[in-house]
């Protein structure tokens, strides 16, 4: 990958942390609250966020081409069993760190030292799966 | 409502609205669909060598969600240094008042939830970013499926804590 287009990915993962980080996105007490329906913060931020880029969506598939030129592609998620037992168990993580995978990152950067915890938890479970990965495939009938 | 030592949060339509701009410019500067749980196995690639961590979407190019997390990381220092300075915290809001755990409790605590974390989105293909924005926006089918159930565990998960056992 070329210098310029890493320092792109970087440069888009600090806008995008920014706002998770200023909107409580990463925040324990905020995702916690969510959870409770004591607070629209987290409901409002995600239906916003969906609206917007179905808008964008719409707009870039007429273009079809990105800034480059080249020709968009989007693969569409495969519908499996994996869905609800995946997103189950994710949804118990999410409500015990108060994190999901992107805020890790930033809570780290905010100097939350138990963040690193779960950091290592999520690569631990990833790894987990990627050594049982054919047998959970069987299971589940989650592509190969 | 406070965050960061005290700073007041976005407004929620504001952070929708540039979480939403910043992922279509990532899709249209870049060509990556928004997702960032897999970024976790660009991280198991750089240490095992099993084979579901070296598909060919996870080299070359592949490698930008490692980039893409620097920014993320950089953004909680830079957020932590423009409200109240960076310092390093164990405060962890409602668990604190409720749950009482010090750091090595909190630290099993977020591992266990981590682990979780990791099994889930692997085997759900996706989180609150590929499933949640970018799926639903999409509308596909897998991602439906993936919101409501991590929304409908998340929820009882949250309950049973705060409502159940440290109530």
């Amino acid at each position: 990958m070329s210098a310029r287009l890493a320092l792109s990915y970087v440069v888009i993962g600090t806008a995008f942390g920014w706002v998770l980080s200023r909107s409580g996105a990463g925040d324990y007490g905020v995702v916690q609250r969510m959870f409770l329906f004591k607070d629209f913060q987290m409901y409002g931020l995600l239906g916003v966020g969906v609206l917007t880029i179905m808008i964008g969506l719409w707009i870039l598939k007429r273009v079809g081409r990105s800034a480059a030129g080249e020709p968009i592609e989007i693969r569409p998620k495969a519908v499996n069993a994996g869905n609800w037992v995946g997103g189950g168990l994710f949804g118990i993580g999410w409500s015990m760190t108060g994190m999901c995978p992107g805020p890790v990152f930033v809570n780290i950067g905010e100097g939350k030292v138990y963040a690193l915890f779960a950091f290592a938890g999520v690569v631990a479970g990833t790894w987990l799966v990627g050594q049982f990965r054919p047998w959970l495939a069987n299971r589940l009938g989650l592509p190969r | 409502m406070r965050i960061l030592d005290g700073q007041p949060v976005m407004h929620w339509a504001l952070a929708g609205v540039l979480l939403g701009i910043i992922t279509i410019v990532l899709l249209w500067t870049t060509g990556s669909r928004l997702g960032l749980s897999t970024t976790y196995e660009c991280v198991c690639r750089l240490f095992s060598g099993v084979p579901y961590f070296q598909r060919t979407e996870l080299a070359g190019k592949g490698a930008w969600r490692l980039w893409f997390a620097l920014g993320l990381i950089a953004s909680g220092v830079l957020s932590a240094m423009v409200s109240g300075g960076w310092h390093p915290t164990w405060a962890l809001g409602p668990f604190d008042d409720a749950i009482r755990l010090g750091p090595p409790g909190k630290a099993v605590w977020m591992f266990s939830g981590g682990v979780l974390i990791g099994l889930g989105t692997r085997i759900a293909d996706g989180c609150t970013s590929g499933h949640g924005l970018f799926g639903l926006a999409n509308f596909e089918w897998a991602s439906l499926r993936s919101v409501l159930a991590f929304m409908a565990t998340g929820i009882a998960t949250t309950w049973l804590v705060y409502g159940v056992l440290f109530r």
